[in-house]
């Protein structure tokens, strides 16, 4: 593997959304016990990977393989110490925090814990309009029938605009990140384990959230995550990093289909699964459930 | 281990050295005129320019400090031919007040400070960790209310009103204690302990309160963590849970702080000591500020701050022993 | 909301090693006590598994915590506990500390944090042991730690014993607890999440070693989790809960191929699968209305 995440997929011969090559990040680390010498460990190893428009590159990996350091880098949240990051062509990877401005509100990232990246104090309103206020851009509409309007998108109660932070679960807390990146028209959406921390049935909403703006707006995903399972249902194609390399990459099924370097093989047959048996089975029984129901409707 | 050591050595003679030059820069450059000090009021031009050059004081600046360090570490020889005087290493000078050398002044004082730390010191720590520990085991109970009353208290008041509060009470009204001086232990322990007994107290009421507070707020934190949790599952018997899984961890922290506040004591306490007439360092810098003796103050300062550097070494190395995730590497 | 409950594995009553009946855990709030769990009934063959599966807030953990007797400040629990002809909610103090650890022991979620950072996890292993074996030397208590970590194959044990919990890795965090918790030879030994912290194919190892350790000595298990497929590899029992109470409970192979509550066949639905069609994951309600 060459560490490329390989080509944009078809009808996209044109540059990509973003593109970075060989991005290397590197720490400076106290040693073991005190009075060592400090060590530097390279965190990203000449990454390089493309997301397409409309795409989802799902970046996979254990912890400590560096895939939100390279998330971070991408989302220009931390200093690159080498390569490249080009956003619609440009390059981005060096520019300072005032020629930064056009592709922050391109780029938005979503976290794992949604109340530590949202303002406590800040109201939904506030928290949704603060860039579009913050870049001295006329809010269309209104606040208040701006953020109803991105409230119904990503599906949370538009009544509930001048709730805080701490009032919604936090399934409702990371659509109100969604609806941020909504507001500013974002192009890319990169999501840091973003659905990792909630309960299944949550989950299932906001990946389903996901997926609905991907195909209304357009959006772009970076999708960074540790639980395969999760990773299939939205992913494109599919990055897998190991000790700060990506060790393969290409289309989803592919990987998850025939994995072709055998840390890609060990993760996948990590996955714990629910007995094949029992799951025709349990889909059988429904069919035959819901017949039933019919039957009885009769 | 040895890098370590070296590190933190050079470290601290680093920090010790730039104190040396602020403090040198202080008092002997922007104060008033040190020879002017010295000759007192029948003063002649003849004899201020005699002490200059006793002291050193025409040469340049960089060269009066390479004296002083050089004096500190080898000592020096103040005035040339016959009224040469050395000064043996560590030379501080001699007070502009007595003539006496600053070193032997201060080593005088130092059993003095050093009985009123190290009691206080004692006192403090029993009283702190106890009520701490009690007020966790309590807490949100009645004496967990009542000890956090007095700690408010403790914490309030300052130390000269309860210094004189007592004496007043104790000393003059009751006759319970004497009026405290220095005395040595030697001659009669009891009327040692009788003396420094209520120096102790003011002493340590404060920083009793404090420590009170850190005790009960580490202790209950440390009771919520999993691994207590894990003890209990284990099924330890009670006391081995408390004094293994929660006291020691609750307490690592205290002995740093205790590290830092013992050296900074042992400093002087300048409030108590002046307060009870007692001849310690804080005392000692307190005579020679309201005089201007500048040698005085100049070692009272860096004798307090190599006490601080030490004991943060100290605790630093302590530390690495006490909790085994700042193992010193070999 | 109605239990459904199938006739599950015990053929006796005397064939279940425990059995809660009617277990309420309640808390005090603001407007009263609160409960965590409500009115539960929970069967344990000897030797058998029963995983526990719910969402958060579900009351699984705290299901487990009543069992041992650890509620958190304020929790309160009532119903009855039989282990193995005991009634655990009548011991005293001292009878319940005697039975944790050497015939219930449990294991939790994080490693690292319910490992004591000050001591090497021989002196921790080794404590336990000697805590319930009056008289045992430290030279012996020892040499039980170091077969218990040799059991649940952490490498090099003899000279590991002497290590600190953050020299060890996550995986090996949880193997020390694993050998902590076997170290007495308990009857049940109850999981609160085990592998919820760990990566992927440290999860794995966790999960295989628990299954062989299971063989090897007969204990029965408790496995706490909000994972369905972890569950479905490790248990023969599966008791879902929601809210407090249980919606649904059977052999893991009913509760997977078919599913009678609602709830159940959600949470089913929900899990994204590594090796199933992908399409909209079913949801409780259409997608986004929020209440």
């Amino acid at each position: 593997m060459n560490g490329s995440a390989g080509p944009a997929p078809a009808g996209q011969e044109t540059t990509p959304l973003l593109e970075a090559t060989n991005l290397v990040k590197e720490f400076k680390v106290a040693g073991d016990g005190v009075g060592a010498r400090r060590r530097t460990v390279r965190a990203v190893d000449d990454v390089s990977l493309t997301i397409g428009y409309g795409e989802t590159l799902a970046l996979v990996g254990e912890s400590g393989s560096g895939k939100s350091t390279t998330a971070r880098m991408l989302a220009r949240l931390m200093d690159v110490d080498g390569g490249e990051i080009h956003f619609e062509g440009q390059e981005v990877g060096q520019l300072g925090a005032r020629a930064l401005r056009p592709f922050r509100s391109s780029v938005q990232v979503v976290f794992q814990d949604p109340y530590s990246s949202l303002n406590p104090r800040h109201t939904v309103e506030k928290l949704v309009t603060a860039p579009l206020v913050y870049q001295k851009r006329k809010i269309p509409g209104g606040a208040r029938d701006f953020t109803r309007g991105l409230m119904e998108r990503v599906g949370l109660n538009p009544d509930h605009s001048s709730r805080l932070p701490s009032q919604f679960s936090g399934g409702q807390a990371q659509r109100i990140g969604i609806a941020r990146a909504l507001a500013v028209d974002a192009k890319l959406v990169i999501c840091d384990e973003a659905v990792s921390a909630l309960d299944v049935s949550v989950q299932a909403q906001v990946i389903n959230l996901l997926r609905r703006l991907r195909e209304e707006e357009g959006f772009s995903y970076l999708f960074i995550a540790h639980d395969l399972a999760v990773v299939r249902q939205i992913a494109d194609r599919v990055a897998v990093m190991s000790a700060g390399r990506i060790v393969e990459s290409g289309p989803r099924d592919d990987v998850f289909g025939d994995p072709q370097h055998d840390y890609t093989r060990t993760l996948l047959s990590a996955v714990p699964r629910i007995d094949p048996e029992w799951e025709a089975a349990r889909r059988r029984n429904r069919v035959l459930r819901s017949g039933a129901a019919d039957d009885a409707a009769l | 281990m040895t890098r370590f050591l070296v590190g933190r050595t050079s470290g601290m003679l680093g920090v010790l050295f730039v104190v040396c030059l602020f403090t040198f820069v202080v008092f002997f450059v922007l104060s008033p005129d040190p020879a002017v000090q010295v000759c007192g009021k029948n003063c002649t031009p003849e004899r201020i320019d005699q002490i200059r050059l006793n002291l050193g004081l025409d040469r340049p600046f960089l060269e009066q400090f390479t004296t002083f360090l050089t004096g500190l570490f080898v000592g020096r020889t103040y005035g040339v031919g016959e009224g040469a005087v050395q000064c043996a290493a560590p030379c501080l000078g001699y007070s502009f007040q007595t003539s006496q050398p600053v070193t032997e002044m201060l080593m005088q004082r130092l059993p003095v400070s050093a009985t009123l730390a190290i009691g206080a010191a004692v006192l403090w720590l029993l009283a702190g960790l106890i009520a701490g520990v009690l007020s966790a085991v309590h807490e949100g109970r009645f004496l967990d209310r009542f000890l956090a009353g007095l700690t408010l208290g403790g914490m309030s008041i300052p130390n000269y009103v309860l210094a004189l509060v007592l004496q007043f009470v104790l000393v003059v009204v009751l006759g319970w204690l004497p009026f405290p001086q220095a005395l040595p232990i030697g001659e009669d322990p009891v009327q040692w302990f009788l003396n420094f007994l209520m120096p102790w107290v003011v002493l340590a009421v404060g920083a009793a309160a404090t420590y009170t507070r850190l005790t009960r707020a580490n202790v209950i934190d440390t009771l919520q963590q999993n691994y207590v949790r894990t003890a209990r599952a284990k099924g330890l018997r009670q006391d081995l849970v408390w004094r293994r899984h929660a006291l020691r961890p609750a307490l690592t922290p205290i002995a740093t702080m205790f590290g830092m506040d013992f050296a900074n004591l042992l400093g002087g306490a300048l409030i108590t000591e002046t307060v009870f007439g007692l001849n310690g360092i804080g005392k000692l810098a307190a005579d020679s500020i309201t005089k201007n003796d500048q040698p005085v103050i100049m070692g009272v300062t860096l004798l307090a701050a190599f006490f601080v550097i030490v004991g943060n070494m100290v605790i630093d190395l302590l530390y690495s022993v006490i909790d085994p995730r700042v193992r010193i590497s070999a | 909301m109605p239990e459904t409950a199938r006739s599950t594995a015990p053929n006796s009553e005397e064939g279940n090693l425990l059995e809660v009946r009617d277990l309420t855990v309640s808390f005090p709030t603001a407007e009263g006590r609160t409960e965590v769990v409500k009115s539960l009934d929970l069967d344990v063959p000897r030797g058998g598994a029963v995983g526990i599966v719910g969402e958060s807030g579900s009351g699984k953990s705290m299901t487990s915590l009543a069992i041992m007797d650890l509620l958190p400040k304020g929790g309160q629990r009532s119903g009855s506990l039989r282990f193995d002809g005991t009634e655990l909610s009548e011991l005293g103090n001292a009878a319940m500390r005697r039975m944790r650890g050497d015939r219930i022991a449990m294991i939790f979620q994080d490693p690292l944090s319910s490992l004591n950072p000050y001591y090497t996890v021989g002196l921790q292993i080794e404590e336990a042991y000697r805590s319930h074996r009056r008289g045992v030397s430290r030279k012996e208590a020892r040499k039980v730690a170091i077969e218990a970590m040799d059991r649940v194959r952490i490498s090099d044990a003899a000279r590991r014993v002497d290590h600190y919990p953050h020299q060890f890795s996550g995986g090996m965090r949880q193997r020390v607890m694993i050998a902590m918790a076997l170290s007495m030879e308990p009857e049940l030994l109850i999981a609160d999440e085990p592998t919820t912290a760990l990566d992927v194919t440290v999860q794995a190892q966790i999960l295989d070693l628990m299954s062989e350790l299971r063989e090897e000595t007969g204990v029965g298990l408790i496995m706490i989790t909000h994972d369905l497929a972890v569950v479905s590899e490790v248990t023969e029992h599966i008791v879902v809960m929601r809210e407090g109470c249980v919606m649904e409970k059977g052999t893991a192979e009913q509760i997977f191929s078919d599913p009678q509550h609602e709830y159940t066949q959600l949470l089913l639905d929900a899990v994204p699968r590594i090796d199933d069609e992908i399409g909209a994951l079913r949801t409780l309600d259409a997608e986004g209305a929020q209440p």
